[in-house]
């Protein structure tokens, strides 16, 4: 958790806003350590998280997380994190042909289908909050956290169906339980002046920041690598705040240590001051 | 022309709401589904990106028992088991069932959210078809809906966009708050009015225009302007009076070499100096011989 980033959003673990949407894209380049800055907040906020780690394996973000003072491993014996390993899972889903493990990754089988049995997953896992065992603790709202959507483009499913996937995911947790979303989504190429029929990566990104309600856009510096900036977020409100502006943008540059980040105004880094 | 527009649309009028991922036009649908009850209408809301909670919250000042909110947002396809409006029932039939399940005195007007949303699980010549029966059909008095042009090839943007009678087009302005309108009106007659604004939408979604960017289309022009001699108040004068012309044809230009100058050049007068030049063997020079020693 960074505490810098915390008052750029203006959250504290103690009070956020609820029933957000928050879209964390990258542009060559890796937004990877705002996942874990998210991950480690809603943890810290005590809710109920449902993680999606279709990228790295358990012992990865565990790692991170213990390097921001977070115990993935703890979270999860308490019931209160709940993780699906893609890696481990796709591997079962192809290796074994009886339906053991849970049906969530079907969509590999058959990506057609699309990613309704993915869902169910998450709902069924998000909404289990409430009803406990005798003694089990009581988690705050439910958040899902996503990283990343693109890889499921790259496993043969439609930048459509994780369209249908992500408003799903919105209509429950986010509207319905008033919990939060988190999903990132990458971008390979540079930016294409839109005439509406390009593919896979860059339809997901505009169609996931309509539904959105914050971005948080991670990019490389126009000028090229530094030393001292890892590079650039962009960080736009999308909904009507509470002040009555309507979209509100905001550009920072950042530096990504071993244990946080730094963000800073453009220009005001200690290398160039 | 957009407080016009919010106004009311004519009967079986169809507007559309473009905007992009840069700039989002749902509040600009909030503020016309906002003047629509303030004008007493009866409004249904086919919703598949929000909640009712999220709209209604918005519209808190506003006159809400005749706004019809119809969830397509928690289960568009069906996943659930009881799904209240899915997007495979976005057909005539339907649509003219929902609207009359509540009996108004006189018809209601449709607002979509979003056509996209649509547009991307059926095919762009059903939602065509369904639109235009809907505009004829008499059961809704107007039809609003939201589009995100970015989110489909150019021909279906372009198709669903032939049917409505205005268009606006939705994008970040230069500053904060402020965002640019460009107005497309189709009259009955088949007059085509464009304009472009710039606006803003406060809290309580009234819009306010900021100033109008241009005329776009013919500019009459003013019939003054015709007659006016752009040579009517010059600094100077354009044409000669005789003696003006008579007195310019006098004038020596300075380039002219006349008897008076040159003898005033060549003699001068006592007490100013001369020179003196005597030739020498130098000056004698003879560019095909430079060395002198050809015997020519």
């Amino acid at each position: 958790m960074y505490t810098e980033l915390n008052s750029i959003l203006s959250t504290t673990p103690d009070s956020f806003t609820q029933g957000e949407f928050i879209l964390v894209s990258d542009r060559q380049s890796d937004a990877s350590f705002l996942i874990h800055h998210f991950l480690s907040f809603y943890l810290r906020a005590r809710c109920k998280v449902c993680f999606l780690g279709l990228v790295q394996s358990f012992s990865h973000y565990n790692a991170v997380s213990q390097r921001l003072g977070v115990s993935l491993a703890q979270a999860k014996e308490k019931g209160q994190l709940i993780f699906l390993e893609g890696l481990t899972e796709s591997l079962s889903v192809l290796s074994q042909e009886t339906n053991s493990g849970s049906q969530a990754m079907d969509f590999l089988r058959d990506p057609t289908v699309g990613l309704r049995r993915l869902y169910e997953f998450i709902r069924s896992s998000v909404s289990s909050s409430g009803g406990g065992e005798d003694g089990a603790e009581e988690w705050g709202p439910p958040v899902l956290l996503v990283d990343d959507v693109s890889v499921l483009l790259s496993l043969g499913v439609s930048a459509e169906a994780v369209l249908d996937f992500s408003h799903y995911c919105r209509a429950t947790v986010c509207s319905q339980l008033q919990g939060n979303t988190v999903m990132l989504v990458r971008c390979d190429g540079e930016e294409v002046v839109d005439d509406g029929d390009d593919e896979g990566s860059e339809r997901l990104l505009k169609g996931l920041t309509h539904q959105c309600s914050l971005t948080l856009h991670v990019q490389g510096l126009p000028t090229g690598y530094c030393r001292d900036i890892h590079g650039q977020v962009e960080v736009c409100w999308r909904r009507r705040q509470g002040d009555g502006q309507n979209t509100q943008k905001k550009l920072f540059q950042y530096k990504v240590h071993d244990k946080g980040a730094s963000f800073f105004a453009r220009g005001t880094s200690s290398a160039v001051l | 022309m957009l407080p016009e527009l919010l106004l009311g649309t004519d009967a079986g009028g169809f507007l559309i709401i473009r905007d992009s991922a840069s700039y989002s036009g749902r509040h600009l649908l909030k503020s016309f589904i906002n003047a629509a009850l303030n004008r007493e209408e009866y409004v249904h809301v086919l919703g598949f990106e929000g909640s009712e909670e999220e709209l209604r919250d918005g519209l808190k000042g506003s006159p809400t028992q005749r706004l019809h909110f119809h969830n397509a947002f928690t289960d568009p396809l069906g996943w659930t088991d009881h799904p209240a409006f899915t997007v495979y029932q976005f057909n005539f039939e339907e649509l003219t069932h929902l609207v009359k399940q509540t009996s108004h005195p006189k018809p209601a007007i449709l607002i979509i959210d979003s056509l996209s949303w649509i547009l991307r699980h059926v095919s762009p010549p059903a939602v065509c078809k369904t639109l235009q029966q809907l505009k004829k059909g008499g059961a809704v008095r107007a039809i609003i809906g939201l589009l995100h042009a970015d989110m489909h090839q150019r021909g279906t943007v372009g198709s669903v966009c032939h049917l409505a009678s205005s268009i606006i087009t939705v994008a970040p302005g230069m500053k904060g708050d402020e965002a640019v309108a460009k107005i497309t009106k189709r009259s009955k007659s088949g007059k085509v009015i464009q304009d472009e604004e710039i606006f803003n939408i406060k809290e309580d979604f009234t819009v306010t225009v900021q100033s109008k960017l241009s005329h776009i289309g013919p500019k009459q022009p003013d019939p003054e302007e015709k007659e006016m001699d752009p040579t009517a108040n010059l600094t100077f004068n354009l044409r000669l009076s005789d003696t003006e012309r008579e007195a310019k044809g006098k004038l020596a230009l300075p380039f002219v070499f006349s008897k008076e100058k040159k003898t005033a050049l060549l003699h001068s007068g006592p007490g100013s100096g001369r020179i003196l030049y005597e030739p020498d063997a130098n000056d004698d020079y003879d560019q095909e011989d430079p060395d002198d020693d050809l015997d020519v």
